[in-house]
């Protein structure tokens, strides 16, 4: 679920912001320690700074140091073990929100820096909303008017979790509940515990001393909201958590998606909500507590209505911010690959380069390259399976790898086995690339290797040839064995090099530009645009489905 | 999606027969999970892609991946039906030379009778 801000670390609930903080929490108790030394020992012995009372925890049973900014959890040797969210560990990096058990599982364990906690600017807000002056005649439905409208202003910077954290703070305020709880629904229809509060407010991590029974009732009630007396009602006595942890009152909101904008004047009647469910909104208090059974139902109902438009307004801030920075990402992303893949062409006295480029998407698979050799001149073309960011990803490592081996002065052969070895070690996946790389010396001797590539073209005197020889791609089969072909070039001959995107372009009717037009158009003209304008005339509108890129070598002699 | 794909058992070989385009995505996606379900009962498959059109760079590349990993768990895939472009493809990756390809269905269940593999 993606409710973590996008800000940085959560600040302690101290107000300290230096150290990270462990809530540990033993069945209905929990407390907050500040770690603000290490190593911090864990264990059943007295002298621990966290002793777990519990035969399970060995005496000495782990340490969280820190080193270079990092946390880390240390097992000492424990009999039953040390587990990072479920998973057991000897050392293990601690990352914000992560839950670490001693020896014994879910009755004890700590919570590594929790996220629930409210940041500075939610606790400024806070602040603010308490600052603002409230006659004393102001009913509490004002109140939480008020509250709403400033934290109108707060959705706008998108922090959903501060939102939940002071829609959580008001709502124990106004209903005089003990603990309250925002559950969202997550994509599998499941509702996960989103912000969890007491009247304290302190963050409350676990929701498993909640009813769920009524939970679950309230969501599948078509009401917009259900108040549970736990005294007046007999039915009730089946339910678990209701007997085993003595609640008396439950009121569970219903946090419906608004299908009309509510409205933002308070004087005017609100809506009700209709839609699908997003989440509820859960607060109790305990037979040993105050009866909160009486709390207004105009209150409810404001909240009912109020809070699932808040909280759906942040998260569609939040999705779009989340969006556009992904979008900047991938325009970065974008930029770099095509400083990556612009070519430098060699000035060379005996040949002349050239090459195009029409990609499909804003960033393809597709790259050539030229690089100058004391061998002679080289030329890449490839074309890496696949579209967009995974094959873009590598067609640079393809790139760089042969450039660098190309600068080496290795031989062809040596540069694509090497190439396959790495791409099928890595195993990544079902992608592979199909390329060319030759080299044409200053005599006119050419050698390349094609490994699955569309065949060179071969133009000679208006006569245009497709040697045969071949190789599979690079990065299908790890024990792929690799040949080049040879070939005596005279003044005036050309090698173009093409990538399927070429000989598939389709048109309307889906039939393909195929070799037999682009052997035509090469045999007649000389120069890249009439290639591409012949690919464009036969698509006519048909917009191009793969990059095309066309390389034209031209050996002057 | 583009592809449509049936499986039927024929003299102890199961057959999957494949029609539309294989492209990458849904359909590379589809023929992968359609083979690997076969692979998980049997070691003996015929793809038949008599009624395939096309095959894209990323629908070969996942061929390529469930023939590698089906031999490597001594199951084999044995390819018939291939059309002229299907054949092309095959001839300029040289992956013709990798997979074992028969004219017809009758060809391709005789080899797994006369190999035995």
């Amino acid at each position: 679920m993606a409710l973590q801000p996008i800000t940085g670390p959560a600040s302690s609930s101290s107000g300290s912001s230096v150290f990270p903080i462990l809530v540990f929490v033993q069945g209905n108790e929990q407390r907050t320690i500040n770690l603000d030394h290490t190593p911090f020992t864990v264990g059943r012995k007295v002298d621990k700074d966290l002793v777990i009372a519990d035969p399970r925890v060995s005496r000495d049973h782990a340490l969280i140091t820190s080193e270079n900014g990092q946390f880390y959890v240390l097992d000492q040797g424990s009999k039953h073990g040390t587990f990072v969210n479920g998973e057991r560990v000897q050392r293990k990096t601690l990352e914000q929100n992560d839950r670490v058990e001693f020896g014994i599982r879910d009755v004890a364990y700590v919570v590594f820096n929790p996220q629930h906690q409210t940041s500075n600017t939610a606790r400024e807000f806070l602040n603010q909303i308490s600052g603002i002056h409230i006659s004393a005649e102001s009913t509490d439905l004002e109140k939480l008017t008020l509250f709403l409208e400033a934290a109108r202003k707060l959705n706008t910077t998108g922090v959903l979790d501060e939102i939940l954290v002071t829609l959580l703070d008001a709502t124990l305020k106004l209903t005089r509940a003990e603990r309250g709880y925002v559950f969202m629904k997550a994509d599998d229809g499941s509702l996960r515990l989103a912000a969890g509060r007491n009247s304290k407010a302190e963050p409350l991590l676990d929701d498993k001393t909640i009813s769920h029974s009524i939970l679950d009732d309230a969501l599948n009630a078509n009401s917009e909201f259900v108040i549970t007396d736990t005294s007046q009602s007999l039915d009730l006595a089946g339910r678990q958590s209701i007997v085993a942890y003595d609640l008396r009152t439950v009121i569970c909101i219903p946090l419906r998606k608004p299908q009309v904008q509510t409205s933002r004047d308070a004087q005017a009647p609100v809506e009700v909500p209709s839609g699908e469910t997003i989440g509820a909104l859960y607060v109790d208090s305990r037979f040993a507590s105050r009866d909160i059974s009486g709390v207004s139902n105009d209150i409810l109902r404001v909240i009912a209505t109020e809070a699932a438009s808040l909280i759906e307004n942040a998260r569609l801030v939040q999705a779009e911010e989340a969006a556009r920075r992904y979008q900047q990402e991938l325009s970065i992303a974008a930029s770099i690959q095509q400083r990556l893949m612009a070519v430098t062409i060699p000035d060379v006295p005996f040949a002349r380069l050239k090459g195009r480029n029409l990609s499909c998407k804003e960033i393809g698979g597709d790259f050539f390259d030229a690089v100058n050799t004391d061998e002679g001149l080289a030329v890449v073309l490839a074309d890496v399976s696949g579209k967009g960011v995974s094959a873009a990803l590598l067609a640079s490592q393809l790139q760089g790898m042969i450039y660098a081996q190309l600068t080496a002065g290795m031989s062809l052969i040596e540069i694509v086995t090497a190439a396959n070895r790495f791409f099928t070690h890595k195993h990544i996946g079902e992608k592979y690339a199909t390329l060319i790389v030759a080299r044409i010396r200053r005599d006119g001797e050419l050698e390349y290797v094609n490994c699955g590539h569309v065949p060179p073209l071969l133009v000679c005197n208006h006569e245009v040839m497709r040697p045969p020889h071949g190789n599979l791609p690079v990065g299908l089969l790890s024990d792929a064995t690799y040949e080049s072909d040879h070939c005596s070039l005279h003044a005036g001959d050309r090698l173009i090099l093409v990538t399927d995107g070429v000989t598939e372009a389709e048109n309307a009717r889906g039939d393909f530009f195929e070799d037999s037009r682009l052997e035509a158009v090469a045999a007649k003209s000389s120069t890249l645009d009439d290639i591409f304008a012949a690919v464009a005339n036969f698509c006519g509108g048909t917009p191009l489905s793969d990059d095309c890129t066309v390389v034209e070598l031209h050996y002057s002699g | 999606m583009n592809l449509t794909i049936e499986t039927r058992v024929a003299d102890g070989v199961t057959i999957v027969s494949c029609s539309g385009r294989i492209m990458f995505g849904d359909e590379a996606n589809a023929l992968r999970d359609a083979l690997k379900n076969v692979l998980s009962s049997t070691r003996h498959v015929v793809l038949d892609f008599s009624g395939v059109t096309y095959i894209d760079s990323g629908g070969l590349g996942t061929l390529v991946a469930v023939y590698s990993s089906a031999r490597s768990g001594g199951a084999d895939i044995k390819l018939t039906g291939l059309g002229p472009r299907l054949r092309d493809v095959l001839q300029i990756t040289k992956l013709a030379t990798v997979f074992e390809i028969y004219d017809n269905e009758q060809q391709a269940i005789a080899a797994f009778r006369q190999g035995g593999a």
